[in-house]
């Protein structure tokens, strides 16, 4: 017998949503961002095409004023590596490098992140070649459900670049604003320490 | 969130127009501001940032006299790292900056910001709850409510705390704030910044619609001057302080010359205690500072929850003193 082929194969949800949005944002027209001569420029409350420099690359995503960068990221740019999960800068989920420090990019604006550098989680990996890092998380078993990993990898990282050997003081101070419901912060400090012996930053 | 047109000043002029606009909010690092907006507390047409203007009203300077200019748009973090924070003068000062929310947040919050912030009473930062703050109800929910984080003295109709960190040690430095409006430039201190009779309907601050805060100033300090920040909160990181205090000390010879105590998450407004007036000329002692912290609570009068908040509070004013003598 026979199975018939899946009607929805090839579609994720993902890819089925994000289709959706784009349609969503062409029916509202894209705007221009408006510069009155002597006045200040001014964006909205439409949407607007602007480029933000993500992991070293100029990228061109379509965002309303009310658009986080947290949703820009990963609606407009399929970088879903950081986590929409309380949504309020209460988790640290959605962890990102901003100007080289951590912060919440769920309570940042798409538009305030423009002419500065994002980096996200997808940038610790070339091809199948993983930051040191990321292979002291997984040597060290650091993560299990795995959904705050991303935000405490950036955490981790921000922390490890600005201290090169933290204490475990220095990084329970660096890492307070990533939550962990499984409990992982003694094998995250411990892939730090394995990290920083290493003196991979 | 709804649809807002976001307006990028180029100057202060611009700024200082923008925000006189109907239905026009400032933001700084948008962590309070953006928060409310997702919760639909506020749907401002307009929101002016001031983020464009980090040139002018952000950084950290040592001015001519001495004295330390913030920049409102300092971040915390910032303030945390900054040497010109790192005398004993204003160990309070970055203390407390180190010791606010996360490192995500402080990375991003602001000195403003963080003295403008609006109350953390959830029946105020609740969409579903109409209480007597800002008038959008008949009276305080908290009063007969939940109020196990709420003030235990200085309110009248609405019981809200006030959540700055910076705003207790800044008071005890006697720092000034400067704004503009209209285009004109005002120095105040920064006491005025907040209503000396806190009524619910009346806003957390005294600024006037469109008024920009562009600096805080903290006076020079003698080389004997000793400042110190301690909270209580329920979790060691990343929380809210339940009580709070700062203080600043100046010995001359082991006698006290000069003392302030100013207490946060207590009351409205940030508190300063006139209480500090008892250690003039003494000797810094534990008998001392016990009963300074007994006088700081004096006229307390906690709700049904909240009566921790006077004992604990006691010792956080005991501590910060023991650590501004030590």
């Amino acid at each position: 017998m026979t199975v018939p082929p899946d009607p929805r194969a090839g579609v994720s949800r993902r890819s089925f949503l994000k289709g959706s949005a784009v349609a969503g944002l062409a029916s509202t027209g894209l705007t221009a961002a408006a510069t009155a001569a002597d006045g200040p420029t001014t964006f909205g409350p439409g949407a607007h095409d602007i480029v933000l420099t993500v992991n070293g690359a100029e990228r061109k995503v379509a965002v309303e004023t009310r658009t986080t960068l947290l949703d820009a990221l990963r609606d407009g740019l399929d970088l879903t590596g950081a986590k929409r999960i309380c949504d309020r800068g209460a988790c640290g989920g959605c962890t990102v490098l901003l100007d080289g420090q951590p912060v919440n990019s769920c309570l940042v604006l798409a538009i305030d992140a423009i002419g500065r550098p994002v980096q996200t989680v997808e940038s610790l990996a070339q091809g199948d070649l993983p930051h040191p890092l990321l292979e002291a998380f997984v040597h060290c078993d650091a993560l299990q459900c795995g959904y705050c990993t991303p935000g405490m990898v950036m955490s981790s990282l921000a922390c490890l670049q600005q201290r090169g050997r933290p204490t475990r003081e220095q990084m329970q101070h660096d890492l307070a604003g990533n939550l962990c419901r499984c409990g992982t912060y003694g094998r995250v400090f411990a892939a730090i320490e394995r990290t920083a012996q290493a003196g991979g930053k | 969130m709804q649809p807002f047109t976001y307006v990028l000043p180029e100057n202060l002029s611009q700024a200082d127009a923008a925000a006189r606009q109907p239905d026009t909010v400032l933001k700084g690092g948008g962590i309070d501001l953006v928060d409310r907006m997702k919760e639909r507390l506020q749907t401002p047409a307009r929101v002016v940032s001031l983020l464009p203007l980090r040139a002018e009203l952000g950084g950290i300077a040592v001015e001519a006299d001495g004295g330390v200019r913030l920049g409102a748009l300092a971040t915390l973090a910032e303030l945390e790292r900054h040497p010109a924070l790192a005398t004993p003068a204003l160990a309070g000062l970055r203390e407390a900056a180190a010791s606010t929310a996360s490192p995500q947040l402080r990375n991003r919050a602001t000195v403003a910001g963080n003295l403008l912030q609006f109350t953390r009473c959830w029946y105020v930062r609740s969409e579903a709850f109409r209480c007597v703050h800002g008038g959008r109800g008949p009276t305080c929910l908290a009063v007969t409510g939940d109020n196990r984080y709420h003030a235990v003295m200085g309110y009248s109709d609405c019981v809200r705390v006030h959540p700055s960190n910076l705003a207790p040690p800044l008071l005890a430095l006697d720092a000034e704030y400067t704004t503009v409006l209209e285009g004109k430039t005002r120095r105040r201190k920064l006491a005025e910044l907040f209503p000396s009779d806190p009524r619910g309907q009346a806003p957390e601050h005294t600024l006037a619609a469109g008024e920009i805060v562009t600096a805080l100033h903290v006076p020079p300090q003698p080389a004997s001057a000793r400042t110190s920040y301690a909270e209580s909160r329920e979790k060691q990181s990343f929380d809210w302080a339940t009580t709070a205090c700062a203080v600043r000390v100046v010995l001359d010879g082991g006698v006290i010359e000069a003392a302030t105590v100013v207490l946060g998450a207590v009351a409205p407004v940030p508190l300063p205690r006139p209480a500090a007036r008892l250690m003039l000329g003494q000797k810094p002692s534990a008998a001392l500072f016990q009963k300074v912290a007994d006088a700081a609570f004096t006229g307390a009068l906690p709700l049904s929850q909240n009566g921790y908040k006077v004992t604990v509070g006691k010792a956080i004013v005991r501590e910060a003193l023991e650590r501004a003598t030590r």
